[in-house]
């Protein structure tokens, strides 16, 4: 869960506890639990630790070992309760008995087992809406071979490895199954701990009950991770937190980070942020510090697993912190309840617990040996699924901070942005960038003359219809790809051809992707050799930067009555468009036939 | 009885209290799930699970499944706490 300390997770206390009143809870989850073990024990756990996270459970228990039966049949409890989410806790108790009854080959018996599992799977995503929350099965504790038991592949534990690696791999293609990792879970406790076979043999309980929350506490995360927040950026303390010591004070000879000794519990969490990075979270940095000291280490010191480039933000000055989180908050235009601030400093910790509403800022251990593992155990970064787009998105913010960087070199604006080799690519839309037109469609608020909603459906008649030429814009340069981030719906009416969406992402404001666009509306306009380009703006509470749009590239207003408030119409001859200046090479890739 | 008699029925009071959410609970030898109200299926097991905790100790699964009443259940934290 996606808490500041660690969750108190003692089984006695937990069904103690009285619940909290459900006018509190912000949001009610309809939750179905099947299993192969016991699930009373889990029900009001899983209750108030889900009230923890302000979410009230309403809990479906099935039958006894009746996942099958529930799944199976259409008519069942499980589907007349509409569940939102199903979590699926098969055993690794329950699969012992049917490996040790087996009439099949081992092999045999994997498939049988990973079919059962995937054929639960189907039926829930043919009967029902809901997310499916998969278990992995334990490992067990039992060796028949010793520690040959990994390499024979007939062993229980070899046959349990490879099961649950069937089944991570069979979740991957399915976006509406998450895994419940219950192995890493018990491996975490310690198996001798995490199993108690007598309450099995009496009770059919899935494990020892005292560790019984913490299993549904992993559940929890992937419920928040789902329905709620999660983490996209973790923002650094550097001295003591990033490295042992001061750097104003100490120096890039003496601060403390190497691969061996005291240095290498801060070069470990180097490591550990580096894999978040390459994962997709954003990193930034929070320090008071001059910057050029605060730089220092990452452009000099041999042991820095972090380099400037890893930052996409990087506020080092003597402001307090809090208003240095708010910028960097603006910046990233990223919520503050997917923020994390490390740093080893109470003091400030506490500044920004109190000044920046939502952000996380978890304790840290006085021991920096200990922060890896520390924040492993808090799960902080729980996340229910994985796309190259989450890649592409630190990516992209990280040329972004480049190109500011870069920009401080040129002597003149002009001179950056002949420098960065600009590409505009148009084209006709077509049904591989469909999604991501509807999209813009739908989101782009500022930059967006006309503001129609247009879905996916509508985009895709639009590239059958002989009247529209529907044109998105894709830009690069030397440091990276922009993606998508323009359309112009176009449209011959008459002698006239009349803009009909014009809109643009912001993060390509102020590099003449706009004119260059015009100049080839213009390009189009003299081929079809109609008489005027006409336009419109609709004015909404967001789109006031483009009020003058028109205005800017030489179009007249169209003097008309009646038009509805604040909606300015707009005309141009081609013969008298003045060619647009601008540091783009055009791409254009709208032939007749593509 | 003597004092070490008193400090497990003591030990054992507040277990029960807390495991059947009676604050007011008074447990007596012959005491069996029949006279306490919220004493089901689910509880006895957190009633074994919270025994074995409080007093560090550990049943054996015949042990559980002889119980009978409180009797028993004291016997069995007496024997166990003894050595």
């Amino acid at each position: 869960m996606l808490t500041s300390s660690f969750p108190e997770l003692d089984y006695s206390d937990l069904i103690a506890c009285d619940l909290p009143d459900p006018g509190t809870l912000s949001r009610t989850l309809r939750i179905a639990l099947l299993s192969d073990a016991a699930t009373q024990q889990f029900v009001p756990i899983l209750t108030t630790l889900l009230a923890r996270a302000a979410i009230r459970a309403q809990i479906y228990e099935g039958g006894f070992d009746a996942i099958e039966i529930e799944a199976y049949n259409p008519d069942s409890g499980l589907y007349r309760f509409d569940p939102e989410v199903v979590i699926i806790l098969n055993c690794v108790q329950a699969l012992r008995s049917r490996f040790g009854t087996r009439k099949n080959s081992p092999d045999q018996f994997v498939n049988e087992s990973l079919n059962r599992v995937t054929g639960v799977w189907k039926q829930l995503q043919t009967h029902s809406q809901a997310a499916i929350i998969q278990s992995t099965f334990a490992l067990p504790y039992e060796r028949t071979f010793g520690n040959l038991d990994l390499k024979v592949p007939q062993s229980f534990y070899a046959i349990v490895s490879s099961l649950n690696m069937r089944i991570a791999e069979a979740a991957r293609d399915r976006p509406g199954v998450l895994i419940n990792d219950v192995e890493y879970v018990a491996s975490w406790t310690g198996k001798r701990f995490f199993f108690d076979d007598r309450y099995w043999d009496l009770w059919k309980s899935f494990c020892a009950l005292e560790h019984l929350p913490r299993v549904v506490q992993n559940i929890v995360d992937i419920l928040v991770a789902q329905f709620g927040r999660s983490v996209k950026c973790v923002i650094c303390d550097l001295d003591n937190t990033m490295w042992g010591g001061v750097i104003g004070d100490d120096g890039v000879d003496g601060i403390k980070l190497n691969a061996h000794g005291e240095g290498e519990a801060f070069y470990r969490l180097q490591l550990f942020l580096k894999e978040l990075r390459r994962r997709g979270i954003l990193l930034a940095v929070c320090s008071k510090n001059e910057e050029s000291n605060a730089k220092a280490p990452f452009l000099e010191h041999p042991d820095c697993i972090l380099k400037l480039s890893d930052f996409v933000a990087f506020v080092a000055n003597w402001n307090d912190k809090t208003s240095n989180i708010q910028a960097i908050q603006q910046e990233l235009n990223i919520g503050l309840d997917s923020m994390v601030l490390l740093d080893d400093n109470p003091f400030e910790r506490n500044l920004v617990r109190a000044t920046v509403p939502d952000i996380l800022v978890p304790e840290l251990p006085d021991d920096p040996s200990e922060y890896v593992r520390f924040l492993s155990e808090l799960n902080l970064l729980e996340v229910s699924s994985f796309s190259a787009e989450d890649l592409e998105r630190s990516d992209l913010y990280t040329r972004e901070a480049e190109r500011r960087q870069a920009a401080a070199g040129y002597g003149c604006v002009e001179d950056f942005m002949r420098s960065l080799n600009m590409v505009l690519e148009i084209a006709k839309f077509d049904e591989f960038h469909l999604r991501r037109i509807a999209q813009l469609f739908q989101r782009s608020n500022q930059f967006n003359l006309t503001t129609q909603r247009h879905t996916e459906a509508a985009c895709r008649s639009m590239m059958r219809s002989p009247e529209l030429i529907p044109l998105y814009a894709k830009l690069s340069d030397r440091l990276g790809k922009h993606g998508l981030i323009a359309i112009v719906v176009l449209e011959v009416t008459g002698s006239d051809l009349a803009i009909r969406d014009w809109l643009m992402s912001c993060r390509v404001l102020a590099r003449g992707v706009e004119q260059q666009m015009m100049n080839q509306v213009f390009a189009i306009a003299r081929k079809l050799k109609v008489s005027r380009v006409i336009g419109e703006y609709i004015p909404t509470t967001k789109n006031g930067m483009v009020r003058d749009f028109f205005a800017k590239f030489g179009f007249q207003p169209i003097p008309e009555q009646g038009y509805e408030q604040g909606i300015t119409r707009w005309q141009h001859e081609p013969a008298h468009y003045l060619e647009q200046p601008t540091y783009i090479t055009t791409e254009m890739r709208f032939g007749e036939k593509e | 009885m003597n004092s070490n008699d008193d400090e497990i029925t003591e030990r054992l009071t507040r277990v029960f209290r807390s495991v059947f959410r009676e604050p007011d609970l008074i447990i007596q030898p012959e005491m069996t799930s029949a006279d306490v109200e919220n004493w089901d299926s689910l509880s006895h097991i957190n009633l074994v699970a919270a025994v074995e905790k409080e007093f560090k100790i550990r049943f054996t699964t015949s042990e559980i499944m002889e119980l009978k009443n409180v009797g028993d259940l004291d016997g069995i934290v007496h024997q166990k706490t003894r050595s």
